[in-house]
């Protein structure tokens, strides 16, 4: 199977669909002429052409809003966003507009359109570059939040994104794009709302999602079972809405262990809204409360050894896991 | 709104009760504080008293039934409401696991106070709600039966009853498997978090060898008769909490002589002139006012432990090991260090025979800071008894009796008693229990001291 960069896979379902779908199209801030600001629209401009992959001015609320009355039209837009820190000045098109045009219509518009870009923290861009969206979009009906961590489900979750009748928020990381995985020739989707059981364990279920499952996660998993004996069965959720509370339950029914780990602030973050989903599902298997592993609640700094001490750690998630294991 | 009466946890060990008695019908109107049923706990026959006043609604189960803790019994429609509007609610409620016999969940004394359910009570002292000063409706603390409302101010809160005074806290899992294999949580010690129960303790109570097999047990030899005894719920209960102090608490036994001579005499004295009154006092009663005098001086005794906190209390509410045919009650006598012998003698006679009758009122039988155990009467010569907890000493008294001692160098005649200490280790020294020891002692041995 081939090896290719979570960027090429992106890029990969982006090129496969817009061949299948002539409405497809892609805009945002560098993605043609200077083939992406990180890359991943490399080479679209020259084989699609300017009329579907073009640059858009520094405005967000202005192409965002673009992308939302495209969809009604029937088009279907793929809308990059440079960071989803950036979403903050055009949150009335995506919550207001993308999430609900199909509901205050009756039905009559829909919204195939995909944003995607990258979210979180990703290496020194400060306070205001570093947000990570996903909490508040996954709390808002009408959105769907998909965030994958392997070029593998990047490519299945992109494609199956790009042909929803409703809006995605899309989410990847700028930390992950040069991530490697197989990614199989022959094409596939993947569906949204389904979680992965990304490694089957006996002793407690650890939740979590995109980037901090590459930084940390699988790394602190690996070291549990080595160094601490403790079996870890790791979800990787995915799509952060819908959520598939179902798996993450069946694995708690098993385990009776739950640890969630994010990069979002706890409160009223990601991985409290989670909880928040599966605490009553699983209140009688729990033999202990669920832990969550997320950033401290400041800021996030620029400077590299405070970035990174504000972030969920190996040792952090260890702990963590261990707490709910009694151990 | 409508006020739900549900079964109440009467006791630590309590996980249904039976409604002996309804004294409402439907359509009956009711006050707060007035008495609606009688409930039969696993030790005694207890008034349930009500806080809302109505009228009563619907009497969900019938006499004689048995009910889980915390099921519904009864419901009341207060206000304007309209009782046949109420009971057709009730009736329309889905049917409450309560009648079954699947253990409930422990619901612990203070929800059930919390909720503002029914309260047991002797009727002298029908809890009332005070009103706080910021306007919130505050119960009233379970403090200061027996003595002035002033001085219950200053009187620290005495200990729940329930598991240690506290809350008993399991994982849900914990809680559930408990439940499936019918194990009694209360006879587990939780070794999670703040004593947290969780499913290893569980499954290890559940793998525990039983104590007995039929395949042990020799078969009858010669003609005699052998007869299985079903434990009655008393006797189960009691099995179960005396386990479970034995088996947590780690004992240890001080024991020490006392020269009962000037008490006998004396308490000979004061009986003839008590005379008159019909009142004699006992041995027992000059021990229970002395271990009151001698307690206040040594407050480490006068406490509780609910295995993370010791709270020592400024009075003393001395249980009273009772035998009742086939088992054993300790009724509370509370605030004993502000009694005299005589009232000490009186309400004693008085609890004794109500805990015989099963008729103690939920307040006499709980909130006890130290307890003692007199087999004196039975010539025993000297005994060690099992703490009650979340008590952290127990005192057994023995027979006062003649004895050849030595005083001097001369061998004399004296009446001697024996008494032994039992104290939880965790938290009481040898030093510390030897020193309350001595100074019942002192206060025995020369009971005007007892005046000081």
């Amino acid at each position: 199977m081939p090896v290719i960069q979570f960027r090429e896979a992106l890029r990969a379902a982006m090129t496969e669909e817009m061949e299948r779908d002539e409405n497809v199209f892609l805009m945002g801030e560098e993605v043609a002429e200077y083939n992406g600001a990180y890359k991943v629209s490399e080479g679209m401009l020259e084989k699609f052409g300017p009329r579907r992959i073009f640059d858009t001015p520094i405005s967000e609320a202005g192409f965002s809003g673009l992308g939302v009355g495209a969809a009604c039209c029937g088009l279907r837009p793929i809308i990059e966003f440079m960071s989803w820190s950036f979403t903050l000045v055009c949150l009335d098109q995506l919550v207001n507009n993308a999430a609900n045009v199909r509901y205050m219509s009756g039905g009559q518009f829909k919204i195939p359109v995909v944003f995607r870009g990258g979210n979180g923290i990703a290496h020194q861009l400060g306070a205001t570059h570093s947000h990570r969206m996903e909490s508040v979009f996954a709390r808002v009906p009408g959105l769907v939040v998909v965030a994958p961590s392997t070029p593998y489900d990047a490519k299945g979750l992109l494609k199956t994104s790009i042909r929803c009748d409703d809006p995605i928020i899309f989410l990847e990381s700028e930390k992950m794009l040069a991530e490697k995985g197989e990614v199989p020739s022959e094409e596939y989707l993947l569906p949204i709302g389904k979680a992965a059981v990304e490694r089957e364990g006996a002793d407690v279920t650890v939740v979590s999602y995109g980037r901090p499952l590459q930084r940390v996660v699988r790394p602190a998993v690996e070291h549990l079972h080595s160094d601490h004996g403790i079996d870890v069965e790791l979800i990787d959720l995915r799509t952060l809405r819908p959520l598939d509370v179902e798996t993450i339950a069946r694995s708690v029914g098993k385990t009776n262990r739950c640890v969630i780990i994010d990069e979002d602030w706890g409160y009223c973050g990601m991985g409290s809204g989670i909880l928040y989903k599966i605490q009553k599902r699983c209140f009688d298997d729990l033999d202990a409360p669920i832990e969550y592993v997320h950033s401290d609640e400041i800021p996030v700094p620029f400077s590299h050894p405070l970035e990174e001490a504000m972030l969920p750690s190996v040792d952090r998630i260890v702990s963590a896991v261990k707490e709910a294991c009694y151990r | 709104m409508s006020a739900d009466i549900t079964m109440p946890q009467l006791s630590d060990t309590m996980t249904e009760g039976t409604l002996v008695k309804w004294l409402k019908k439907e359509g009956d109107k009711i006050s707060s504080g007035e008495t609606i049923a009688e409930i039969e706990t696993d030790k005694a026959v207890m008034e349930m008293e009500v806080f809302d006043a109505g009228v009563v609604a619907a009497l969900v189960i019938a006499e004689g039934q048995k009910a889980s803790v915390g099921s519904l019994l009864a419901v009341i429609a207060t206000g304007s409401e309209n009782p046949a509007e109420v009971k057709k609610k009730v009736a329309s409620r889905s049917q409450p696991s309560g009648t079954s016999s699947a253990a409930p969940a422990p619901v612990s004394r203070q929800e059930v106070a919390a909720s503002r359910k029914p309260a047991l009570s002797a009727a002298s002292s029908a809890p009332t709600f005070t009103q706080a000063s910021k306007g919130e409706i505050r119960e009233p603390d379970n403090v200061g039966h027996g003595a002035t409302r002033e001085q219950a101010v200053a009187v620290p809160p005495l200990p729940h009853e329930g598991n240690g005074g506290r809350r008993l806290h399991v994982s849900p899992l914990a809680r559930r498997i408990a439940q499936q294999r019918n194990i009694d949580l209360y006879s587990l010690s939780g070794s999670g978090p703040g004593g947290r129960i969780i499913r290893e303790d569980v499954l290890k109570a559940h793998t525990a060898p039983p104590p007995a097999t039929a395949t042990n047990t020799p078969g009858p030899i010669g003609g005699g008769k052998t007869e299985s005894i079903p434990l009655t719920k008393m006797r189960s209960a009691i099995a179960r909490s005396l386990q479970a102090s034995k088996q947590n608490i780690p004992h240890f036994y001080e024991t020490i002589d006392v020269d009962v001579e000037d008490l006998v005499k004396l308490r000979a004295k004061l009986n003839e002139i008590l005379d008159p009154e019909k009142i004699r006092l006992s041995i027992g009663d000059f021990i229970s006012k002395a271990v009151a005098s001698a307690l206040l001086h040594h407050p480490a005794l006068n406490a509780t432990f609910n295995g993370t906190e010791v709270t020592r209390y400024g009075d003393v509410n001395l249980g009273i090991a009772v035998s009742i045919p086939d088992g054993l009650i300790v009724p509370v006598l509370r605030n004993i260090h502000l009694m005299g012998l005589k009232e000490i003698r009186q309400r004693s006679i008085d609890l004794v025979d109500r805990a015989r009758a099963q008729r103690l009122k939920q307040d006499e039988m709980t909130g006890g800071t130290f307890t003692v155990s007199n087999l004196g009467t039975f010539g025993i010569r000297e005994f060690s008894a099992i703490i009650n907890p979340p008590q952290v000493a127990i005192l057994a008294i023995a027979a006062a009796e003649k004895r050849a001692v030595v005083r001097g160098d001369q061998i004399v005649a004296r009446t001697m008693m024996t008494l032994t200490l039992s104290a939880d280790h965790r938290i009481v020294d040898g030093a510390t229990a030897a020193d309350f020891l001595k100074t019942l002692k002192t206060l025995l041995e020369q009971p005007g001291m007892m005046l000081m």
